[in-house]
């Protein structure tokens, strides 16, 4: 199966002698959206420049569809829309010129149509004839995302689309982001909220100073590294843990009325019928009990610290 | 040839020529005219002829190099530089267009609209003093020649420039007071033999010599020589822009 982008090897050194990206491979998958996860510096916007060509790579190469970023730059790029994480935007223009613009840049033919859709969608149509100057910071990251889209890509970049936006356009900039999934639009996105990746990517990528950590379906991804931990509600309080139950991996909270379990779902044994009985046998009883799975937060946050 | 990036790039800078038509026309028409009070009337009363050229008509060339000079450098500078300032430089550097396509669109505009200023400005002169034009397609030959060049230059001032200081520093400290020293508004055998010989070293005495000759078919230096350097400094700019492509020059990290 093609790819919709093949990156091997890929790595940049930059003048300073910092090395942004050490030999990242990935291949990113036709029509999914990927989260590329990772702290900040990690070197997510540096494998983003270089996909798009701002930035020339040190050493590696990247395909889109089949054509290489730099031999066969103009059939790469077209494919591509990119939505930087700044809001670098022409202050003096009015929406619908900068719209156009990007359009004839990209080598498409104005189509009055198709903008007029694209500017509906993001609800800036009523704001076509204003200059860019005169907007919400809100509504400018509408117009880059309009700007993007304008030669209508086949692969996006969204570098950190939510970051500094309302409620209400991070909901309309993800059920655009399903709508462009679901016309056939590959989606790469970056974000610092990761209960939005958990909620709409389809892979995940962690990354952490260059180096790709790990790349998975986001739900093998939470299966495999994902703990639960179970809570329990005790009928009394207990004072320290008797001998019996130091074994476990508990936790005493709220003055010995609880007890939290950490269990690893993949191994073959949980243990916690073999608690629940030992806990019966010290003569400590459960009132209630909830379990709960890790978010991939947590896993994010634990892939990362392992790293350092 | 992507023409539609082309297209994209050369209307979007002449839309900004439109927006801020009050500085772009009128303040270097307004400086032209000041030009030809001062130096015209107040001076030009005492200095009859030269060469045989009533001295209002004699600075007109000069004038008109001199704003082509410095709108070429200050509209080229400025088209890249902004983009450069402001981060959107990103979605010419992702688009798909070559260096070549790049340069056409950037170039091709602030050479228009220095163009434009031109015309303008000899439109001006005319209301002061009567002209005749003894070789208009040698003059129009120069013209865009001399635009195009100097927006070439203007280019690399803007990609070279990491502030606004340094986008103004080499108009101003270089390329004003060559126009100045080139002969604008004296024939350079008015000077003194020594400074004479020196003003030979200044590239700007050459343009304005060979504009001045397809105006009056006087000049201090020879009309060929006046294309051929024309040539050589087009071909320089040329070379650069060639290098700040292939090594990402101020423009890819």
């Amino acid at each position: 199966m093609q790819h919709a982008i093949s990156i091997s090897n890929l790595s940049k050194v930059y003048d300073s002698g910092f090395t942004a990206l050490h030999g990242v491979d990935l291949d990113i998958r036709d029509g999914e959206i990927l989260a590329l996860l990772g702290p900040n510096g990690a070197g997510k916007t540096t494998l983003i420049s270089l996909i798009c060509g701002i930035i020339n790579p040190s050493g590696g190469t990247v395909t889109v569809k089949g054509h290489d970023i730099i031999k066969d730059y103009r059939a790469a790029r077209k494919l591509i829309g990119l939505v930087p994480q700044e809001l670098h935007v022409e202050t003096f223009e009015t929406v619908w010129d900068t719209v156009n613009y990007s359009r004839g840049l990209f080598g498409k033919k104005p189509d009055r149509a198709l903008c007029e859709r694209i500017l509906k969608e993001l609800s800036l149509w009523e704001k076509k004839d204003n200059k860019i100057l005169q907007l919400s910071g809100g509504m400018k990251r509408r117009v880059m995302i309009a700007k993007a889209l304008a030669h209508e890509p086949n692969i996006l970049f969204l570098d950190e689309p939510t970051a500094g936006v309302d409620v209400e356009l991070r909901k309309d900039m993800w059920q655009l982001v399903r709508r462009l999934r679901a016309s056939g639009v590959t989606i790469i996105l970056t974000t610092h909220y990761i209960e939005e990746a958990e909620e709409i990517a389809d892979r995940v990528a962690v990354i952490n100073k260059g180096r790709l950590i790990v790349v998975d379906e986001k739900t093998e991804l939470m299966r495999k590294l994902g703990k639960k931990q179970l809570t329990l509600e005790l009928s009394n309080g207990i004072g320290p843990l008797p001998e019996t139950l130091s074994g476990y991996d508990l936790e005493v909270e709220d003055d010995g009325r609880r007890l939290i379990y950490r269990y690893d779902t993949q191994a073959g044994r949980t243990g916690i019928g073999s608690l629940l009985a030992d806990l019966n046998r010290a003569g400590i009883s459960v009132k209630d009990l909830d379990t709960q799975q890790s978010s991939l937060e947590d896993i994010f946050v634990s892939l990362v610290e392992e790293a350092r | 040839m992507n023409f539609e990036a082309i297209k994209a790039i050369y209307l979007f800078e002449m839309a900004r020529m439109r927006r801020t038509l009050l500085q772009s026309v009128v303040s270097p028409v307004l400086s032209t005219s000041l030009y030809f009070v001062v130096f015209g009337a107040a001076i030009g009363g005492r200095i009859e002829e030269v060469d045989g050229v009533q001295y209002g008509a004699f600075i007109v060339p000069g004038l008109m190099m001199l704003t082509l000079l410095q709108n070429s450098i200050a509209n080229a500078s400025f088209g890249i530089y902004f983009p450069k300032f402001v981060g959107t430089i990103y979605e010419v550097l992702s688009a798909p267009v070559s260096f070549v396509e790049i340069v056409i669109g950037y170039v091709g505009a602030a050479a228009s609209k220095s163009l434009i200023l031109g015309i303008i400005i000899l439109a001006t002169a005319h209301i002061f003093v009567p002209l005749e034009i003894q070789h208009p397609f040698w003059m129009a030959l120069f013209l865009v020649l001399t635009a195009v060049t100097f927006s070439l230059f203007g280019f690399i001032i803007g990609i070279w420039a990491d502030n606004f200081e340094k986008l103004q520093l080499i108009p101003l400290l270089i390329v004003t007071p060559l126009v100045f020293l080139g002969g604008s508004f004296y024939s350079i055998d008015m000077l003194p033999p020594f400074w004479r010989d020196v003003t030979l070293f200044n590239p700007v005495l050459y343009l304005i010599s060979g504009f001045r000759w397809s105006f009056f078919e006087t000049a201090d230096v020879s009309v060929g020589v006046s294309i051929a350097m024309i040539c050589v400094f087009l071909t320089i700019c040329i070379a650069l822009v060639w290098w700040i492509f292939r090594t990402g020059y101020r423009l890819k990290a």
